[in-house]
């Protein structure tokens, strides 16, 4: 946790000040989404994931959610990089919650980004035909 | 690092200097700190008049009598005075009490003890403006009704009540009226004769004096009767036992002194701090203001950005200290109970801040609150799913 904010890890203000990964990639052949959350319950977010050679070159994010939700998307964009659709649809929110030293009160929110990662692969067909 | 912005004065605020002063006064071995009961010595003599100069300074604020203050650890305390020590004295004469769903927590949880212990409470729903209407009041009214409580300045919105028409109208009834002034002494015109205020629960922290130091106004013609919380050496006429903590008394008097005389050049400056605030954040799209557009104390604004989560945007917001609108952004999101009962959705209630002006600050510090809000608004709703590409 950051000195000055015990509430969120430094991982977390790293990635709230860059929101790295941000952003949408537009509909193509080899992109696929996965879509998870309601804003009215205060969780939503959309996952891009570009495909080559049935692993991920490229993810993007977007989301409405607090901060360790958020960073956990854009943490989400790093860690996928590489997965094949497998590991997507293994994926476990415990890792991220892990890897940003998320409370227990927050860990619902993970769970709707693991819905949302295994919502891509479940969108993962063999041709990588996008859904957007 | 450059200190942050303060916009958080409705959550306490700076001690004026001029308040540290005159407790600096009653504090090291050269100062007036013996006990002000000890009237035996003339160290204790010195405190106790300055405990009575503070009385004084209180009481004609509000347009009280000296003998009508009750000094105490701040507005929670003064609250549960009020509320519970009126009721259990008056047990035998009703059990019913009205209250607004948007009252401080010091306030409901009173309330619900009550229920607890047999009381019936009826909880008023204000308008989507915040107001609670005095009809609403007299509807609510029943023959055991034996209390209204209701608050002057709303903490997290801002709104001001007419406690004035709801005082003749429960005066009239006779039922007992009790005000909590946490938010408005020094702030906003009071008089507990005028208003036809039975008991009027204060602080000084919110204005620019002392935490841990209020005092509840108890009326004295005819004698209003309380049963105490605290049991001890009878202080305060019995009614609040425990030693009085002269330093913080002499600034409760000297903050409610220095409001009194400032009141209205402070309102004039503060309000026009905060019309300048909300201009500029109405400027942003999808921002919305909470609560009634012109009764309200001068220092506080609730505002609502659509499509960006409350505690992201005050975690963009290092340089500024305000308040979200959920009610602990720590563990939970949950929302705001105030901006629900004003008919607020969940999303809505947590995308909402408090900004609060107060005498220290500046036409400077408010330009930087809109610039810095608005990068974070606008950087946020980019990356929420279902914007315009």
């Amino acid at each position: 946790m950051t000195a000055d904010d015990p509430r969120y890890a430094e991982e977390v203000c790293r990635r709230m000040a860059s929101l790295a990964g941000a952003g949408r990639l537009g509909p193509a052949t080899d992109v696929i989404v996965g879509r998870a959350g309601d804003r009215e319950q205060g969780a939503e977010v959309v996952l891009y994931f570009r495909v080559e050679s049935g692993r991920v070159a490229e993810a993007r994010f977007e989301a409405f959610g607090c901060p360790h939700f958020t960073a956990a998307a854009s943490w989400l964009t790093d860690r996928l990089g590489g997965a094949g659709r497998a590991e997507l649809a293994g994926w476990d929110w415990r890792e991220a919650a892990a890897a940003l030293e998320v409370p227990a009160a927050k860990f619902g929110r993970l769970l709707t980004l693991q819905d949302a990662v295994r919502n891509a692969a479940g969108n993962w067909s063999g041709s990588t035909a996008s859904t957007v | 690092m450059t200190n942050p912005i303060y916009l958080d004065n409705a959550a306490t605020t700076a001690v004026d200097p001029r308040v540290v002063a005159a407790m600096l006064e009653c504090l090291g071995p050269s100062g007036d700190y013996a006990n002000p009961s000890s009237v035996g010595h003339a160290p204790g003599r010195r405190a106790r008049a300055r405990v009575e100069q503070a009385r004084a300074e209180v009481a004609a604020l509000v347009g009280a009598d000296p003998a009508q203050v009750v000094f105490t650890s701040g507005a929670t305390e003064a609250d549960n005075l009020a509320i519970l020590g009126a009721a259990r004295f008056y047990r035998e004469r009703g059990r019913h009490l009205v209250t607004s769903r948007t009252e401080h927590p010091a306030v409901l949880d009173a309330c619900r003890q009550l229920e607890r212990e047999g009381y019936a409470v009826t909880y008023l729903k204000p308008g989507p403006d915040g107001i609670v209407e005095p009809a609403q009041v007299e509807a609510a009214l029943r023959a055991d009704t034996l209390l209204v409580a209701l608050m002057h300045v709303n903490n997290e919105i801002g709104v001001a009540q007419d406690v004035g028409a709801v005082g003749r109208l429960c005066r009239d009834r006779g039922v007992l009226l009790h005000v909590d002034a946490a938010q408005s002494a020094g702030k906003l015109p009071l008089d507990v004769e005028r208003d036809c205020i039975d008991l009027l629960a204060l602080t000084a922290h919110k204005v620019h004096g002392p935490k841990g130091v209020g005092a509840l106004c108890v009326r004295r013609e005819p004698r209003l009767g309380l049963v105490p919380l605290l049991y001890g050496g009878g202080q305060e006429h019995g009614l609040r036992s425990g030693t009085l903590p002269t330093h913080q008394i002499v600034g409760l008097g000297a903050a409610y002194r220095i409001a009194a005389a400032e009141m209205q050049a402070d309102a004039a400056r503060i309000g026009a701090l905060r019309e300048r605030l909300w201009q500029g954040l109405a400027a942003l799209p999808g921002t919305e203001l909470n609560g009634h557009a012109t009764r309200r104390a001068p220092g506080i604004l609730s505002v609502t950005f659509d499509g960006v989560e409350g505690e992201s945007l005050l975690q963009s917001l290092p340089g500024l200290c305000v308040s979200s609108g959920s009610a602990c952004a720590t563990t939970s999101a949950a929302p705001s109970y105030v901006l629900r009962a004003l008919g607020r959705s969940d999303r809505l209630a947590q995308s909402t801040l408090r900004l609060s002006l107060g005498r220290f600050s500046t036409a400077a510090e408010v330009d930087c609150a809109i610039e810095t809000i608005a990068a974070a608004v606008a950087r946020l709703r980019a990356i929420a799913p279902g914007r315009q590409a």
